[in-house]
C-alpha cells in the first residue's frame, strides 16, 4: 500500500513535472511568438501620387473624383483628416498624414483654387502660396504569401479610442482585469453550450483568441482549449494589456477575397470602407467588431441583412454598458452599412503582376510576403481605368461585328509615360480583374507591321534615304535557302510601283517596304530592334520585314517607346522604389536613358509616324480624338488577321494596344479596324498632349506630292504633305509647281554639317 | 492630364500643313488638356513665340530673290525655356538635396520636376548634373544629349546641355570632344 502510495506520489510528481515542463515551453513558445516577428507584413504596393500644382489641367469635379477616389469624404467643416469641402471655386481639404518613399508628410490644410479649366493655385492654412503637393498614393494590393494572410500593421495612435472600448464590451467584459482566461465567462458559454447542443458562445477572452489565431487552430479540443488557457495566462503574465490589444487589433481575420485573407483591423478597414482605421465613424466600428464573431457569416458584402443585425446588436451593448450614448447609437443604428462596393487592393492584377516579376529580380518572396516593405509604383489609376474600360467597351463591340462568333475576342493594353518610361497602366485581359493569364506580359504574338517603323529608322540613319525618296512597291520573289520562293503581296494585293518612303509608311505598303529591307538587310534592321530593346534577334529569314517576329505588347512597348522618346530608351518601369517598414529606402528604381538613334533620323521617322494617321493606316482615329491633337502611330496586323495591333504616341503618353484570340485563330480585324478604335478612346481620355518635338537644326520642312514625292510649294497640288528631310537633301522637283529649274532649296552651310554632327553623336553614343 | 499642363501646340489649318512643329500661333494658344479647354495662367514652358519646324514657308527676306524660297528660317525663331513655379521649387529643393550629397533624393525630387515639364532641357540638364556629381558621367552624358534634343532653338538651354556634356566627357577623360562640346557651348551662350 505504501509501495502503491510512494508509485502514485511518484506519477503525480511526473505529470506535475510534465505539466510545469509542458507549461515552461508553452509559454517560451507563446512568448517567442508574440516577440519574435510578431505579424508577417505583406508588401504594401501603392499607385502613383497625385501631383498638385499651379497650371494642372484638372478641373475641380475631377479633383473631387481624385479625392474621393482616395475615399475624402465631403463635409461642412474639414476638420478631420480625410475630410473636404467644396466652395465655389475653392477646394478645403484636411490632408491626411502621407508617407512616401522620399517623404513624411504631415497632416495638413490645403486650399485649392480652379479656374477654367485646371487649378489655379493652392494655399496651406497660413494662406502662404504652396508651389507643389502630392496627394496621398493610393493603396492598389499587397504581396502576400502563399497561405494568403494579408495585413496592414497600424500603431495604437491610429486606433480610434472607440474600437478596444468596443472589443471589450462585445468580447471579453473583464479584459483589464483577468490573468488571460476567465474561467466564469468560460463556464457560462459551456452552460449555454450545453442546454443548447452546441457551440453557441465562445467564452474565449481577446488573449485567448489571440493565442488560437497565432498558431492557427481553431478545433475546439478540451487538450487544445487547456494549452491555449496556459499560453493565455503566460502571454498575460509578460506583457501588458495595452500590447495585448494592440497584437489582437492587428492579428484578428476579418474577412477572405479569394486566396487573401484578410487580418488586422487596418486592412478590414480598407478593405471594407477603403479608408483608414483612424477615420472610422462609430457605425463603422460597429460593423467591424460585429465581423470578429463571424468573417464569413457576418460578411457585410454576401450577407448584408445579418451584418446589419450583428452591428446594431453591438450598438445595443455599447449602449447598455454605457460605453456610447443612447441617442448616438440610435444614429448610427439608421445608417446603412457603408461597404465600398469593390475590396480595396486586388484591382489592378496585371500591374500587380508586373511590380512583382520585377521586385523578384531583387528579394525574396520572403521579404515580399512577410517584411513590411512599401512599394510606390507608377500607376495612374485614372489612365488604368480609361484603358480598362476602352478595351471593355471595344471588344464587346467588335464581339457583335464577328460573323462566327464563338470565343470572345481577347486584348491587352500597355500605357507608358514615355519620357520618363515609367509604365502607367496595364490590362492582362478583357475580364479586368481576373488574376489569370497576363496577355500584356505573357501573350507572345507576330508583331505584323509594327516592324515597319525600326526598317524606316534603318533606312534613314544609313544616309541613304529620305521621308521622300522614291521606292519600287513591285512584286517581290525571294528564293530561300530550303529551295522555296517567299513571294509576299500588299494588304489590297494591288501593286504601287513608284511611291515615296513617306506614303509607304503611312499606308504600311508590304512590298516597298520589303524592298528597302532587303537592301538594307536583315542584320542591320535587326541591329535597330536590339537597340530599340528587343530581347532576342528574330530569326534571320525575310519574313522578319514584315513582322514574322514574336513579341508580348509589353515589348512592342519598350520597342515604341524608344520611338516616343525621340531615340532615347529607357528601360520600361513599374516600380519607382522601395522603403522599408521603417521608412528607410531600400531600392530606387531611377530614370536611366540612353542615346539610341541620331536625333535627325528619329524626328525624320517620327514626322512619318504623324502622317500615317493624317493620312494612313491610323486616320480613321481622328474622329474619336480631340481635334487639335497631334498624335503618331502605326498599326499591325500579323497574316491571316490573327493579330491587330496598334501602337501609337502624343507627346506625353505611349499606348499599345493588341486585340486577337487566345488560341490564335484569325480575328478577320485589320489593326486599324480592331486595335485603333481602342487606341484612340484610351487616347482621348488620357488628356494627353500634342506630339511636339522640335525639329533639329539641321533638317529641313519641304512639301512634297504624297502620291509622287515630288517637291512642290503648298498650294500648287491637290495632295501636298510636309516632311522633314535633311538640311543638304536634293529632291526632284514638279515641273511648272512653283520652283525654278533648279531643284537647289539647300543650306549650303548645313551641306556637310550634318553627316559630321551625326558621326559625332554616334560617337558619342558608343562610348 | 497631369503630363498635360505643358504648353500645346494649335493644330495647323490646313491637312497639308498639319503636323507639329508648326508654332506662332501654337504657344499661346495652350489648350493644356484639349478636352477641358484652354487654361488661364500660363504655367511654365516655353515662352514668346515658336517652336521651329514652322511649315509654313517664311516670307522672302527683304532683299533676296522671291524665285528662291528657303524652307526653314535662316536663324530660328528663338524661344526661352522657363520653369514653372512647381518644377522651380521641386529643382530648387533637389539642388539642396545634392548639396547634402543626397543624390538618390535629389534624383527622385527632379524626376517629379520632370513629369511635369518632360520635355524642359533645363530639368534634364539638372538631373543630368546630380549623376555627374555622383560620378555617373556616362548617365550624365545621355541626359546632356537628351536636354539637347529638346532644346532646339533656345540657345542657353542649348549651352547649358553641351557644358554638362563638356562636363560629363571630361569626367571620362575624353578632354578633346569635351573641348568640343566646350566650344559649341560657349558659342552659343551671351556670356
Amino acid at each position: 500500500m505504501a509501495r502503491f502510495r510512494r508509485l502514485l506520489l511518484a506519477a503525480l510528481g511526473l505529470l506535475v513535472l510534465g505539466a510545469a515542463l509542458e507549461a515552461l515551453y508553452l509559454d517560451r513558445l507563446v512568448v517567442r511568438q508574440f516577440e519574435g516577428r510578431r505579424w508577417t507584413l505583406p508588401a504594401q504596393v501603392y499607385a502613383a501620387p497625385l501631383e498638385l500644382y499651379a497650371g494642372l489641367a484638372l478641373p475641380l469635379p475631377e479633383l473631387e473624383k481624385e479625392l474621393q477616389r482616395l475615399h475624402y469624404r465631403r463635409a461642412d467643416q474639414p476638420d478631420r483628416p480625410g475630410t473636404y469641402r467644396l466652395q465655389g471655386e475653392h477646394i478645403d481639404v484636411a490632408l491626411r498624414p502621407a508617407r512616401f518613399a522620399d517623404e513624411l508628410r504631415p497632416a495638413q490644410l490645403l486650399t485649392i483654387s480652379g479656374g477654367a479649366g485646371g487649378i489655379a493655385g493652392l494655399r496651406d492654412s497660413g494662406g502662404h502660396e504652396v508651389p507643389v503637393l502630392r496627394l496621398e498614393p493610393l493603396l492598389i494590393g499587397s504581396i502576400f504569401p502563399i497561405h494568403g494572410e494579408d495585413r496592414i500593421v497600424v500603431t495604437p495612435a491610429e486606433v480610434p479610442p472607440l474600437l478596444p472600448q468596443a472589443l471589450k464590451a462585445v468580447e471579453d467584459r473583464k479584459f483589464d482585469t483577468h490573468h488571460g482566461v476567465d474561467p466564469l465567462a468560460m463556464l457560462r458559454a459551456a452552460w449555454v453550450n450545453l442546454r443548447a447542443g452546441q457551440i453557441e458562445q465562445g467564452g474565449s477572452t481577446l488573449t485567448q483568441q489571440l493565442v488560437r489565431s497565432y498558431f492557427l487552430s481553431s478545433r475546439q479540443t478540451l487538450a487544445r482549449k487547456l494549452r491555449e488557457a496556459v499560453m493565455a495566462m503566460a502571454l498575460d503574465a509578460h506583457f501588458t494589456k495595452s500590447d495585448l490589444m494592440n497584437a489582437y487589433i492587428n492579428e484578428i481575420f476579418l474577412g477572405q477575397d479569394g486566396n487573401r485573407a484578410i487580418h488586422g483591423f487596418g486592412l478590414a478597414s480598407q478593405f471594407y470602407f477603403g479608408k483608414p482605421l483612424a477615420e472610422l465613424d462609430l457605425a463603422e466600428v460597429s460593423l467591424l467588431v460585429a465581423i470578429v464573431r463571424g468573417p464569413s457569416f457576418y460578411d457585410p458584402r454576401r450577407h448584408p441583412e445579418r451584418a446589419l443585425a450583428r452591428r446594431n446588436l453591438v450598438l445595443r451593448e455599447l449602449t447598455e454598458q454605457g460605453v456610447i450614448a443612447r441617442a448616438d447609437a440610435t444614429e448610427a443604428a439608421r445608417r446603412p452599412l457603408g461597404v465600398s462596393a469593390r475590396p480595396a487592393g486586388a484591382y489592378y492584377p496585371a500591374y500587380l503582376d508586373f511590380v512583382r516579376r520585377t521586385l523578384r529580380r531583387d528579394y525574396r518572396e520572403q521579404d515580399l510576403t512577410e517584411a513590411g516593405l512599401r512599394v510606390y509604383t507608377s500607376l495612374e489609376p485614372r489612365a488604368q481605368e480609361q484603358a480598362e474600360r476602352a478595351l471593355e467597351h471595344e471588344l464587346a463591340r467588335l464581339d457583335k461585328l464577328r460573323k462566327n462568333p464563338g470565343a470572345p475576342l481577347e486584348g491587352a493594353v500597355v500605357v507608358t509615360a514615355p519620357q520618363s518610361g515609367e509604365v502607367i497602366a496595364i490590362v492582362g485581359g478583357r475580364d479586368v480583374g481576373y488574376d489569370g493569364f497576363d496577355r500584356a506580359l505573357d501573350a507572345h504574338r507576330a508583331m505584323g507591321s509594327l516592324v515597319k517603323p525600326f526598317i524606316y529608322l534603318t533606312a534613314l540613319e544609313s544616309g541613304r534615304y529620305t521621308a521622300a525618296t522614291v521606292v519600287q512597291d513591285a512584286p517581290v520573289d525571294v528564293k530561300l535557302v530550303n529551295g522555296r520562293h517567299w513571294k509576299p503581296e500588299n494588304f489590297t494585293r494591288q501593286v504601287y510601283g513608284p511611291v515615296p518612303v513617306v506614303r509607304a509608311l503611312a499606308e504600311s505598303l508590304n512590298l516597298a517596304t520589303v524592298g528597302v529591307g532587303l537592301d538594307l538587310g536583315l542584320a542591320k534592321v535587326t541591329q535597330t530592334l536590339l537597340r530599340f530593346g528587343l530581347p532576342q534577334p528574330p530569326a534571320q529569314v525575310p519574313a522578319m520585314l514584315l513582322g514574322a517576329i514574336d513579341v508580348t505588347p509589353l515589348e512592342v512597348a519598350q520597342l515604341f517607346n524608344g520611338l516616343a522618346n525621340g531615340g532615347f530608351r529607357n528601360p520600361l518601369r513599374a516600380v519607382r522604389a522601395v522603403v522599408s517598414a521603417d521608412d528607410k529606402p531600400l531600392k530606387a528604381f531611377p530614370l536611366q536613358v540612353t542615346p539610341i538613334a541620331s536625333p535627325e533620323a528619329m524626328y525624320e521617322l517620327n514626322r512619318m509616324l504623324v502622317l500615317v494617321m493624317d493620312h494612313g493606316t491610323g486616320r480613321a482615329a481622328h474622329a474619336l480624338l480631340p481635334a487639335q491633337l497631334v498624335v503618331a502611330g502605326k498599326s499591325g496586323t500579323s497574316s491571316d488577321f490573327r493579330d491587330s495591333w496598334f501602337a501609337g504616341f502624343s507627346g506625353t503618353h505611349l499606348a499599345v494596344v493588341w486585340v486577337g484570340y487566345d488560341d490564335d485563330e484569325p480575328t478577320g480585324f485589320t489593326g486599324s479596324a480592331g486595335a485603333l478604335p481602342i487606341w484612340a478612346r484610351i487616347m482621348s481620355g488620357l488628356g494627353t498632349a500634342s506630339w511636339s518635338a522640335p525639329m533639329p537644326e539641321s533638317l529641313a520642312e519641304v512639301h512634297i506630292e504624297y502620291p509622287t514625292g515630288l517637291r512642290v510649294v503648298p498650294g500648287c497640288s491637290q495632295d501636298i504633305v510636309a516632311v522633314a528631310v535633311p538640311g543638304d537633301a536634293t529632291l526632284p522637283v514638279r515641273p511648272g509647281c512653283g520652283f525654278p529649274d533648279t531643284p537647289t532649296p539647300t543650306n549650303a552651310a548645313a551641306a556637310n554639317t550634318l553627316i559630321e554632327r551625326a558621326q559625332q553623336w554616334l560617337r558619342g553614343v558608343s562610348h | 492630364m497631369r503630363r498635360g499642363a505643358a504648353l500645346r501646340q494649335a493644330r495647323p489649318r490646313t491637312r497639308a500643313l498639319r503636323a507639329p512643329g508648326t508654332a506662332l500661333l501654337a504657344a499661346l494658344t495652350l489648350a493644356a488638356c484639349a478636352l477641358q479647354g484652354p487654361l488661364p495662367p500660363q504655367p511654365q514652358g516655353v515662352s514668346g513665340a515658336s517652336r521651329p519646324g514652322n511649315t509654313q514657308p517664311p516670307p522672302p527676306a527683304a532683299g533676296q530673290a522671291p524665285a528662291a524660297p528657303a524652307e526653314r528660317p535662316a536663324a530660328p525663331p528663338p524661344r526661352q525655356f522657363h520653369l514653372s513655379p512647381a518644377t522651380s521649387s521641386l529643382v530648387a529643393q533637389a539642388q539642396r538635396q545634392a548639396a547634402e550629397g543626397n543624390f538618390a533624393q535629389a534624383e527622385a525630387t527632379l524626376e517629379r520636376a520632370l513629369r511635369i515639364e518632360p520635355d524642359n532641357p533645363l530639368v534634364w540638364s539638372e538631373l543630368g548634373r546630380v549623376h555627374l556629381a555622383e560620378g555617373d558621367a556616362a548617365q550624365a552624358d545621355a541626359m546632356g544629349r537628351k536636354a539637347l534634343s529638346l532644346a532646339t532653338g533656345d540657345p542657353a538651354a542649348q549651352s547649358a546641355a553641351w557644358r554638362l556634356i563638356a562636363d560629363s566627357l571630361r569626367a571620362r577623360g575624353r578632354n578633346e570632344e569635351a573641348a568640343e562640346a566646350e566650344r559649341r557651348g560657349a558659342s552659343l551662350a551671351p556670356r
